[in-house]
């Protein structure tokens, strides 16, 4: 157990020192996030509605830089047969998944930092109610979002596929998330009824399932 | 029995099977026209429900046989299970756009619209996409093995998905909530519908599940010689 | 020569299969492979395309299980006792299995406390010692020549200390110079007692460096062909 510890925090911090050294993903995602939420933004105009569109926006912006984040990350891996070594290696193949998956949820961390607060400001989305609430609620989804994510990206990166093939696979797996989520939000900011259990549940049941479920396609099913 | 008698016998069961579906559907219709009472508030056009639902079980059934044949085949790597989770899954999508034009189609005639993202259409929709994701994949992996490791873990993915998908559409707030009251009549016509869906679908995903494997064997056949 | 390698368990060979067959996409890419090899020997493994001798390697260095058949690496049999294996055993390919924004140190002190190796950085230095990279231990893999990433990946390999070490066309993309550095090293390493597995497509370099030569024909079982 104290072995695997030591291994996931060897291979996160491979990761990121990685990601550091000028790979410019993470401006690369925030650019990106910035665009989507500033072309959306622009495209619904400035109505009051509008501003309850202010997680949904955000979900577009983390769906497609998340499929591009879980995709460079495992990119590193693939490109020199690096994933190879790490399965040679006296290792559980889960401890790699969970190691990735921490890599890809620090650099979402650092990317939903700068877009989140972009797109609450430019949809005038009034937090004050319940800041800790939509802090969680979205942390929830972006977990879920990652757990199948990462799967998605190891499964597709070993093959010689054309883009676009992560997500079209994860953006309808992690629709649950996306609706629970902002159907939540609504309730909470603009109808301003306390958070409903049920959906609440969904996102971590989701979190929960699809975290166990990818753990183990990694232990088992992971090909090099 | 030779080899051409038992051939002939298998077409010959085939031709009947398929008869007696068609035959089926008609003595259906014809019970719609002449026994089963038209719905009172949403007048003739809720008939279509008598197709949907049914449509809409089997659809689910299929996607659970897919599911369960994509386990199989990741416990025991045989090309059966994962020719059998492919016909079915097929059969999922094909059932699943029935489910969506009958769902439409009666909200056209009860509602005069043709989509409103009510919870059952909401469903409909993202299970028929998670569907299509799954046939798309097949066709985009090279290399039976790994194009079967991959489908397989997706719809093992995607059908424990679907429970959070009703879930979650649910909350979506429903200006149509459309539950009927049966009458004793109109339970017996679902019944009878239900025959016929039921046995179409099984011949469906036989039917592929066949095509499947005579393809695999033929894959198999020009891949060991030297 | 340092000769710091010692042999850890006490077994007969370092590599066994019997019968070992694998079959990959509904074809058969191994039959009924028998193949034994001693410890300490230096073996290369000749064969034509697709003969199926990258799958083999890869096989026993536990990346894929086999499919049938027994086998065993380094006393452990395979697959049960995969993760025992993988102490034992090193992989060199033609792909350097390194990463490019990683200096080689980095590299190398990564694989090592992956593998639990004890005094990381010590062994890390005396590896690239070894292998002629201690001047540009602290550059950037992305910057090193083909020869010198090769050099680097049998630092990877070894730094574990495995018994055997499986060699996949080591010299593929190297020139004379590079190529020349990669076979004293192996040959080095044979000396010092690591069983090596090498698979080449020359056969005049294979011929030249290895004791023992074992062929692989398609789609046939194998056959052992020795020589001086």
């Amino acid at each position: 157990m104290k072995r695997a510890a030591s291994q996931l925090l060897l291979l996160v911090a491979k990761d990121l020192r990685i990601e550091a050294r000028g790979r410019q993903t993470v401006g690369l995602l925030v650019v990106l996030g910035l665009l989507i939420v500033a072309v959306l933004g622009l495209g619904l105009g400035g109505t009051a509605a509008a501003g309850f569109g202010a997680p949904v926006v955000l979900w577009v912006a983390y769906l497609f830089a998340g499929v591009l984040c879980f995709e460079k990350t495992m990119a590193v891996e693939r490109s020199d047969g690096a994933l190879a070594g790490l399965m040679i290696a006296p290792m559980d193949r889960g401890t790699i998944y969970v190691a990735k998956l921490l890599s890809n949820l620090t650099l979402m961390a650092a990317v939903a930092l700068v877009i989140t607060p972009a797109g609450v400001i430019f949809f005038s989305f009034d937090l004050s109610a319940a800041p800790g609430t939509f802090v969680l609620v979205m942390a929830l989804g972006i977990v879920g979002f990652a757990a199948i994510g990462t799967l998605f990206a190891a499964l597709v990166s070993s093959t010689r596929l054309q883009g676009g093939l992560l997500a079209m696979m994860a953006f309808p797996v992690a629709l649950p998330l996306v609706i629970a989520s902002t159907q939540m939000l609504i309730h909470r900011f603009r109808d301003g009824q306390p958070i409903e259990g049920g959906a609440l549940g969904i996102l971590v049941a989701f979190d929960a399932i699809f975290l166990t479920v990818s753990w183990l396609a990694f232990e088992w099913v992971l090909e090099p | 029995m030779g080899a051409r008698t038992v051939k002939a016998l298998q077409a010959n069961f085939i031709r009947g099977f398929w008869l007696l579906v068609a035959l089926l559907f008609v003595a259906d219709l014809a019970l719609l026209k002449t026994y089963t009472p038209t719905e009172r508030t949403m007048g003739p056009i809720q008939m279509i429900f008598y197709l949907h639902l049914p449509v809409a079980i089997n659809t689910f059934l299929a996607c659970l046989t897919a599911f369960i044949a994509s386990l199989f085949y990741l416990w025991q790597r045989s090309a059966w299970w994962d020719d059998l989770a492919s016909a079915a899954a097929r059969v999922a999508v094909q059932l699943c756009a029935v489910v969506l034009a009958t769902g439409m189609a009666w909200g056209r005639g009860a509602w005069g619209v043709w989509w409103t993202w009510s919870p059952r259409l909401t469903f409909s929709l993202i299970l028929f996409l998670l569907y299509v994701v799954y046939l798309v994949l097949r066709s985009s992996i090279e290399g039976r093995q790994r194009r079967a490791a991959i489908a397989a873990i997706y719809c093992v993915i995607a059908f424990l998905d679907v429970p959070l998908v009703w879930l979650s559409a649910r909350l979506i707030p429903d200006i149509h909530p459309g539950s009927i009251g049966l009458e004793p009549t109109m339970k017996l016509t679902l019944a009878a519908w239900f025959v016929p869906v039921t046995l179409m679908t099984i011949g469906l995903v036989i039917a592929r599940f066949m095509l499947n494997q005579r393809e695999t064997q033929a894959a198999r056949l020009a891949g060991g010689m030297p | 020569m340092t000769g710091t390698f010692s042999i850890s368990a006490s077994f007969p060979a370092a590599i066994e299969t019997a019968g070992l067959g694998k079959w990959i996409d509904d074809r058969p890419i191994l039959r009924d492979v028998h193949l034994t090899i001693g410890r300490g020997e230096y073996v290369g493994l000749l064969g034509g395309n697709g003969a199926g001798k990258t799958t083999l390697l890869r096989i026993l260095s536990t990346l894929i299980p086999p499919g049938s058949g027994r086998l065993s690496v380094a006393g452990c049999e395979l697959p049960r006792m995969a993760s025992k294996a993988r102490a034992h055993v090193g992989l060199v390919t033609h792909q350097s299995m390194l990463y490019r924004d990683l200096t080689a140190r980095e590299n190398l002190e990564f694989f090592a406390k992956l593998h639990g190796v004890r005094h990381a950085s010590q062994r890390v230095e005396e590896i690239l010692q070894r292998v002629g990279m201690s001047a540009r231990a602290d550059d950037l893999v992305k910057t090193f020549s083909r020869g010198m990433t090769q050099r680097i990946s049998i630092a990877r390999a070894i730094v574990h200390e495995p018994d055997v070490l499986l060699a996949d066309e080591p010299f593929a993309g190297l020139d004379e110079s590079a190529a020349a550095a990669v076979e004293e090293l192996l040959a080095e390493l044979n000396a010092a007692g690591r069983t090596i597995l090498l698979v080449n497509h020359d056969v005049e370099q294979t011929l030249r460096l290895v004791r023992r030569v074992v062929v692989l024909r398609v789609g046939r079982d194998r056959g052992i062909a020795s020589m001086t």
